[in-house]
């Protein structure tokens, strides 16, 4: 593991963005630092789900990749032309619902896992979720929600999908900390359901890697 | 059947550490009051008297428990002088009319209030309170309108509930509402910008914090005051919320959070007023830190009001120290059963109870489309299942 890696794996914003400097100044191939602070992140990533980390660190460690990704991605496109993204992924809080915080953690994960995002804010109706699924395509849609009356808004967002006919066409990934408890568990027809944001970039790259 | 105690003298047992007759129970009712009391938010917001009626319908419908909330957080939206800006920034000004609610409160929401932190400690909340793109309204109300929801309307308030407790004999949860430091930098910077702060700029963190806290406990003092703190049973007690943001490591939390907390809690305190400490989230991890909240008090002038905390964790870390108030869960109020809220309850009063100081309450608060069924079925299991003698 590299000085990159290892300074976002310890949170040293300082240490990382030097080291990211100096690399590009050494004329390194940019995709390569990309992806060392994809390897830093995942060491942060593992320490959040044994609970050496906490959220903080998490947040922390995700805007350290952004800041060292503005350094990096004029690099790509100069080298290469354009940034390769590894899929699509819609995120909204739904209706009635306008608590975000999750939900831009997981954006920012996302995004610096390679995904494009595509985010659609707090209180997205249904019929906003299937307009916007429909415009841009995505493989996975994600819905958050902090509040118990989410849980019935996710299901009939859901429904609404299915009755467009986009069941199959995209993956429904819902989180927020609702959906985890166990008097909450079944009432949502969702592909998956999770109240990490680490597991559900996990489980959004599982997609992608399935298709 | 007649119970042993009054509900303040069992509440006060409680909080002293004592055995009551029986676990008392408080499942922490706000818009679920006025929701069951058949009256909008806005009504909720603005008719003191209409919310003191809709509580004592809903109460029958969803049960009558230990104590009120006289819902203060209501109290000062119209205000021209809300603590410090919070509810002006947690809800940008906008009471909504009708159920359902457009999230809770306070909704967190990412959101860039204050840019420059010397700036507000140098001019103050100015530029947050006359604010076009928070309260549009502001400008559009009344001198007269302003006058009276900033003169008139909390003596009208503090005497509906006044005379509620009176004819009903239920104390108040509370008299008045604070905000600690941290919990009002996340609602000013949003999260993501708090979290740089406390990486890139630690000291200015706790400057502010240190800052903020005279103004907040000010006024928190001065709300229960208006609430006949001292003559109304429970007014003498200031909700200290929330407990700071999410998922900060122990030593964020020791560091940025704890000191200001328990600095607000100790001057509220010396002044005579009590300290509920309504902190949310899993705070498990710090528990070791929250034994010293009494630290340096008198007995039976703080109480920690729990979220998501793991409860026979925290009796046993902090049961000799302080009393304990928590935590149904609230997706348990809306999607279980009554049997479902009964053994919770039952297994959360063996963990808690033994030897007193334990309030059976909810989470955060009870949501407002929680089953009325299961907000009594927590009232029921304090009395089956909290026998102290019998």
């Amino acid at each position: 593991m590299g000085k990159i890696a290892d300074a976002l794996a310890a949170i040293d914003k300082d240490s990382a963005l030097s080291a990211v400097k100096d690399a590009i100044q050494r004329n390194e191939d940019p995709l390569g630092l990309i992806e060392e602070l994809r390897l830093g992140l995942e060491l942060v990533g593992d320490n959040f789900e044994k609970g050496k980390y906490f959220l903080f660190q998490l947040i922390m460690a995700g805007e350290i990749f952004k800041d060292a990704s503005a350094l990096i991605v004029p690099k790509i496109r100069e080298r290469y032309g354009s940034v390769r993204k590894r899929g699509k992924f819609l995120i909204g809080t739904v209706a009635g619902d306008i608590h975000d915080l999750g939900k831009n953690i997981v954006a920012t994960l996302l995004e610096c896992a390679g995904f494009e995002v595509v985010d659609l804010g707090v209180d997205v109706p249904a019929d906003v979720f299937v307009e916007k699924i429909k415009e841009h395509k995505p493989q996975i849609a994600g819905m958050s929600g902090l509040l118990t009356a989410s849980i019935d808004q996710m299901e009939k967002t859901i429904e609404a999908l299915e009755q467009a006919g986009l069941g199959e066409e995209v993956k429904v990934i819902v989180g927020g900390g609702i959906v985890g408890e166990k008097w909450v568990k079944g009432k949502i027809r969702a592909d998956a359901a999770t109240t990490s944001a680490v597991e559900g970039v996990k489980i959004a790259e599982s997609y992608i890697r399935g298709r | 059947m007649k119970e042993a105690m009054t509900r303040y003298e069992r509440i006060e047992a409680a909080w002293n550490l004592k055995e009551p007759d029986r676990v008392p129970s408080d499942p922490l009712n706000c818009y679920i009051l006025a929701y069951q009391g058949g009256i909008s938010i806005r009504e909720m917001f603005t008719d003191p008297k209409k919310l003191v009626e809709a509580t004592v319908r809903a109460r029958k419908k969803i049960g009558e428990g230990d104590q009120v909330d006289p819902n203060v957080t209501t109290l000062d939206h119209f205000s021209l002088w809300p603590k410090s800006g919070w509810d002006r920034v947690t809800l940008h000004w906008k009471i909504q009319e009708d159920f359902p609610p457009k999230g809770n409160i306070p909704s967190f929401f990412e959101k860039c209030m204050i840019e420059d932190y010397d700036d507000v400690m140098e001019r103050g909340f100015s530029t947050l309170l006359f604010n076009k793109k928070i309260g549009k309204d502001m400008f559009e109300r009344s001198i007269d309108d302003i006058l009276y929801y900033a003169f008139e309307y909390p003596k009208i308030y503090a005497e509906a509930w006044r005379k509620y407790v009176e004819e009903y004999q239920v104390p108040l949860l509370m008299g008045g509402r604070g905000c600690t430091p941290l919990d009002l930098l996340q609602y000013y910077r949003g999260i993501t910008n708090l979290v740089r702060d406390v990486f890139e700029r630690p000291e200015k963190v706790k400057e502010v914090c240190e800052w903020l806290l005279d103004y907040e406990v000010i006024l928190a003092m001065r709300e229960a005051m208006i609430m006949g703190a001292g003559e109304v049973p429970g007014a003498e007690k200031i909700l200290w919320v929330n407990g700071g943001p999410p998922g900060m490591s122990p030593d964020i939390f020791e560091e940025f959070f704890w000191p200001t907390a328990k600095k607000g809690a100790d001057i509220m305190v010396k002044r005579g007023f009590k300290v509920d400490c309504h902190w949310d989230n899993d705070l498990t991890p710090h528990l070791d830190t929250l034994k010293g909240i009494t630290k340096g008090l008198p007995k039976g002038k703080v109480m920690l009001d729990l979220e998501k905390t793991d409860m026979k964790k925290a009796k046993e870390v902090l049961g000799d120290k302080v009393c304990l108030y928590g935590n149904v869960p609230s997706s348990l109020l809306v999607y279980g059963t009554v049997k479902d809220v009964e053994e919770h309850c039952k297994k959360l009063i063996e963990d808690c109870a033994e030897g007193g100081g334990f309030i059976l309450s909810t989470e955060c608060e009870t949501p407002w489309n929680a089953k009325p069924e299961n907000v009594r079925a927590i009232i029921d299991a304090a009395i089956k299942y909290g026998q102290y003698r019998r």
